[in-house]
């Protein structure tokens, strides 16, 4: 049975969601750290990234936003690397927006559905890079061009990339998990 | 004892159905706790008796939805319409698994969270905190990280984080599933004594013979939703199916003499010590130059023919001495050899052709879509061509008789179906010897019978090694068994000879069991260790 | 794998200060930093910055990794781009100006016309301050501020509860799932996998750490249904929460934040009352170029 799907829902199984992603998150993101991209400034080449793109999808926009956003603070934390506000909202928002089409999934393993997703992927990597990105114009003064090239870029597409081939996979493994029945 | 009308809990025709399901999981149940007992619920998986508790302690309705009728009591007043906040403070409950209850990082912390979802003042949490730490002795554990707390310890913290909210009722969902023979009992013991103190003890468990020991007033049977026995716990040998529940042994010795089983068989091939298949060589190990030896100067030969079992309490050393059969992990000092080859030269991944491990959570590695590919991952990753690949697979699938499902997502089976599959997806690379850890973790006693049975009956392995702390799970597979003490490994031989000193067990963390001793007292007709059942064969 | 935090108490002036304060001060400064490219304003204001990271008492052993970062920031921002480059700065440096080699410069026996100019180098600096003094504050945050006091700060800032409880359970949850991590890697090695694989395309490369993935998120979804009835259980949710770590504000730390307080107020009405927010190049600076 389909329970009904609220899109800014937030009790008890959201926040253990929420914290599990935002957990998981870090302790990928530090296990895969050391793969840097030369010259990307704060970004480094996460396949971490898909965390909060699939926990927006399965669990609603709050659930992804925070995965992202709580989960960049940890394993920036966790890498010694401080704490950087906007890059951490840039997070976020990868993983909220791909969680705004959370009500309109019922089969997470259709076609269909994972063509939205993907299509909400690319959307939210470039929303979260973008204001990530364009911060760094604000704080530190850099120009346009520098954004794009030395900021945007260099997170937005493996971002992408990472988010297209494996959030697909993280939805039919999901997919799979939901048949066996459990609490809702 | 109490005044019958203010019992502590009452609960009258109770049913339940949950939304997701067709049939309900619990039918017009009727059942009474006191003040000062232990009441001892068993039942094999699925009998309903988790959802019971989910009644008796407000996770339904408030977070499983179904349809609910009749009624519980709680000194004598309707739970009906109280939030869990309020049940909390009468009804606690300490769930299966510690790992997963633990929301605290730090022991403290932990005692303390749902006084602080009560809002309560920080001193008066601290008291509290302190008093249900000190209850369970473990005082000394306040300041620690949860995290690198020992099995035993976690569990007894995440009892304090339960007492610390003061519940009259104290509900215990399988508390033994995680824990070692010597944790276990030291963990019952406690329950024990909470009950002494006026605690209203119910303990859900099917490792009856353990709870048996401290003596429960009364046991409850249920099946298929159903209470089919309620009363003294020696009766209940007499009505439940002494296959779905472990007995006594003595008792399914006598129950299983009108049929008993024939005895059981392994399909390993015969003993053969000309060519050992692995040898470890006076390996030492450390995981770090700063940090204690874990291993100390073990000496150990597998050959074909044998079903080997590695006994030993929780941070014995198991897990570190079955890694470097695989290769995961390199000897510090000393060599280990597989097939003539010393693990250091070689990858794991040419290890895997000798050993194929089996880890204990089969949710741990399954990934992939179907159960064929899973299958064909490892043959895959060892560069099999597509043919060999194809065949092993279907060998593989065969072997643990699960054909209909290779289309299946793996993650989509049962539980039981999937720890199948991980052994599948390790036959799949024709690994000589075959080893698991804990292979009947989560499983009930008919499924985990079935389960060793089809496993250790299944051809293609040499040699089949599991770790295990279940001493009965070891005396009736394996015809050698290893036991591990604080690294070193302080008994070898065949069970007869490893498991005759009683006092040597418990010396090394292990309880002997009904089982052990029946089959002490009529080894001189069987010659042999084996199952009550099949022992009924040399009796009347 | 093994994680750990590098918090550690150290008994320094910083440990004193209240985490709340700490986090008002630090994003007091972070706005007044952004909101001006005055040098003598940024001066002051990285001066600030100097003396709060030095009540830390961190060393640069620790510290390495993250400035290793910073710097790879700055080079890329100012070197490549802002001096190599000669880009619009944000629109902050004018464009023309004076040019630091208007004859070219000859290297290897070429002449080169980079567009460099004194008003760009005057600029790099001050990014450098900004930049800089930022990164001073929050580069100390992981060394410096107790993982155990997050959710008490933040719900205590005003967050609510769940989300400020959300940090405690994901902070409890990393190494268990640093732990699922290891396991599932052991798991899969032991089906001869291999992570450091590089056959085939970037798309392969990627679906490689698939087979990790895929168990250990799962696993811990599956994990999460125990772990909010055991929340549940214990009345989570349903009442105001109170913490147990414990917070308490000293007169110093009022003055920490009323300090943050002033540089936001004075640095506002400089850069909106005054209009002292501009970037200018002091005349001393062009002279040293001619």
């Amino acid at each position: 049975m389909q329970e009904k799907k609220s899109l800014w829902k937030f009790g008890t199984k959201q926040v253990v969601y929420a914290a599990i992603g935002a957990a998981l998150y870090a302790v990928l993101a530090y296990a895969t750290n050391m793969i840097q991209l030369p010259g990307a400034g704060n970004v480094s080449f996460r396949p971490a990234v898909v965390i909060p793109m699939f926990f927006g999808i399965a669990f609603g926009p709050i659930v992804g936003f925070i995965a992202g956003f709580v989960g960049n603070i940890l394993a920036d934390l966790l890498s010694g690397y401080g704490f950087w506000f906007w890059w951490d909202l840039g997070n976020g928002l990868l993983g909220l927006v791909p969680g705004l089409i959370y009500p309109l999934i019922q089969d997470y393993k259709a076609g269909k559905s994972i063509l939205l997703a993907e299509l909400f992927v690319v959307l939210g990597s470039a929303v979260g890079m973008g204001v990530a990105a364009l911060s760094e114009m604000w704080v530190s003064g850099a120009d346009m061009n520098t954004v794009i090239f030395a900021n945007f870029l260099p997170a937005f597409i493996p971002d992408v990339v990472n988010g297209l081939v494996l959030v697909p996979l993280l939805m039919i493994a999901y997919a799979a998990v939901t048949q066996r029945s459990g609490r809702s | 004892m109490t005044e019958p009308q203010v019992l502590p809990l009452v609960i009258r025709d109770l049913s339940f159905r949950y939304n997701s399901r067709g049939t309900p999981a619990i039918k017009n149940l009727n059942l009474e706790l006191h003040s000062g007992e232990v009441l001892l619920l068993a039942g094999s998986s699925g009998c309903g008796k988790t959802t019971l508790m989910r009644c008796i302690n407000g996770l339904i309705p408030e977070a499983y939805h179904g349809e609910m009728t009749g009624d519980i009591l709680l000194y004598g007043e309707s739970v009906r319409g109280n939030t869990l906040a309020d049940i909390s403070q009468n009804v606690g409950t300490l769930l299966q698994d510690p790992e997963r209850q633990i929301l605290g990082t730090y022991v403290l912390n932990e005692v303390c969270f749902g006084l602080e979802s009560l809002g309560m003042e920080r001193s008066e949490m601290i008291r509290r905190g302190e008093e249900a730490l000190k209850r369970l002795n473990i005082l000394h554990l306040r300041d620690k990280e949860t995290f690198g707390t020992s099995g035993g310890e976690k569990q007894k913290v995440a009892l304090a984080g339960v007492l610390a909210m003061q519940p009259k009722i104290l509900l215990l969902d399988e508390p033994l599933a995680s824990l070692d023979p010597a944790s276990a009992h030291e963990a019952l013991l406690a329950f024990r004594q909470l009950a002494d103190e006026g605690l209203a003890v119910m303990i859900v468990e099917h490792r009856l013979e353990d709870v048996l020991a401290i003596h429960p007033e009364r046991v409850v049977y249920m099946e298929d939703g159903e209470i089919t026995y309620q009363g003294e716990p020696a009766g209940l040998s007499q009505v439940v199916d002494y296959h779905k529940i472990k007995l006594p042994a003595a008792d399914v010795l006598a129950r299983a003499k009108d049929a008993p089983e024939t005895e059981f068989v392994p399909a390993v091939p015969p003993l053969d010590y000309s060519k050992p298949l692995i040898e470890f060589k006076e390996v030492g190990f450390r995981y770090h130059e700063d940090l204690p030896e874990v291993l100390h100067g073990v000496n150990l030969n597998v050959h074909a023919g044998e079903v080997i079992a590695i006994l030993g309490h929780n941070g014995s050393g198991k897990t570190t001495l079955v890694k470097h059969a695989l290769g995961l992990l390199k000897p510090t000092r000393g060599s280990v050899l597989l097939e003539g080859v010393e693990s250091k030269s070689t990858t794991v991944a040419k290890a895997a052709r000798t050993v194929g491990y089996v880890f204990q959570s089969p949710t741990q590695m399954l990934f992939a879509p179907t159960v064929q590919d899973e299958l064909a991952f490892g043959p895959k990753n060892l560069g099999f061509d597509k043919e060999t690949i194809q065949e092993n697979v279907r060998w593989a699938i065969q072997s643990v008789h699960l054909e209909e499902e290779l289309g299946t997502p793996p993650l989509a089976l049962s539980f039981g179906q999937q720890k199948r599959v991980s052994i599948a997806s390790v036959l799949s690379m024709r690994s000589r010897i075959l080893m698991m850890d804990e292979p009947t973790a989560g499983q009930d006693y008919w499924n985990y019978q079935s389960f060793m049975d089809t496993i250790l009956q299944m051809p293609g392995f040499d040699s089949i090694i599991f770790i295990t702390h279940d001493l009965d799970l070891a005396l009736t597979y394996a015809n050698r068994i290893i036991v591990l003490f604080d690294g070193r490994i302080v008994a070898d031989g065949t069970p007869q000879d490893v498991l005759k000193d009683t006092e040597q067990l418990l010396k090394w963390r292990l309880l002997p069991t009904s089982l052990l001793e029946l089959n002490f007292r009529m080894f001189p007709q069987t010659g042999k260790f084996q199952r009550a059942e099949a022992l009924a064969r040399y009796i009347g | 794998m093994l994680v750990s935090w590098h918090y550690k108490y150290r008994g320094s002036p910083m440990d004193q200060i209240d985490p709340r304060a700490r986090w008002i001060f630090s994003f007091a400064f972070l706005v007044a930093a952004t909101s001006t490219w005055n040098s003598s304003m940024l001066a002051v204001l990285f001066l600030i910055a100097v003396i709060w990271y030095s009540l830390g008492r961190t060393s640069w052993k620790e510290t390495r990794r993250g400035w290793t970062l910073v710097l790879i920031m700055l080079f890329t921002m100012i070197v490549v781009n802002t001096i190599i480059t000669g880009g619009g700065a944000g629109g902050v440096v004018p464009e023309g100006g004076q040019l630091v080699w208007p004859e070219g410069l000859r290297l290897f026996g070429k002449l080169l016309k980079p567009g460099l100019t004194v008003d760009r180098i005057w600029f790099a600096l001050c990014q450098l301050m900004r930049i800089g003094g930022i990164s001073m504050f929050f580069i100390l945050i992981p060394y410096t501020m107790d993982s155990r006091s997050y959710g008490a700060t933040f719900s205590k800032l005003g967050l609510p509860d769940k989300l400020a409880y959300t940090i405690e359970l994901a902070i409890r949850f990393i190494p268990s799932l640093a732990r699922s991590f290891s396991i599932t890697l052991d798991a899969q090695r032991a089906r001869a996998f291999e992570l450091d694989d590089v056959k085939g395309g970037i798309v392969r490369k990627i679906g490689r750490i698939a087979p990790l993935i895929i168990p250990v998120t799962m696993n811990a979804i599956l994990s999460s249904e125990d772990i909010a009835n055991a929340m549940d259980l214990r009345g989570f949710g349903q009442r105001k929460r109170t913490w147990l770590f414990e917070l308490k504000y000293h007169w110093w730390d009022y003055a920490v934040i009323a300090f943050g307080l002033l540089i936001v107020a004075v640095s506002l009405i400089l850069v909106y009352g005054y209009k002292l927010g501009a970037f200018t190049v002091p005349p001393f600076f062009y002279q040293l170029f001619q």
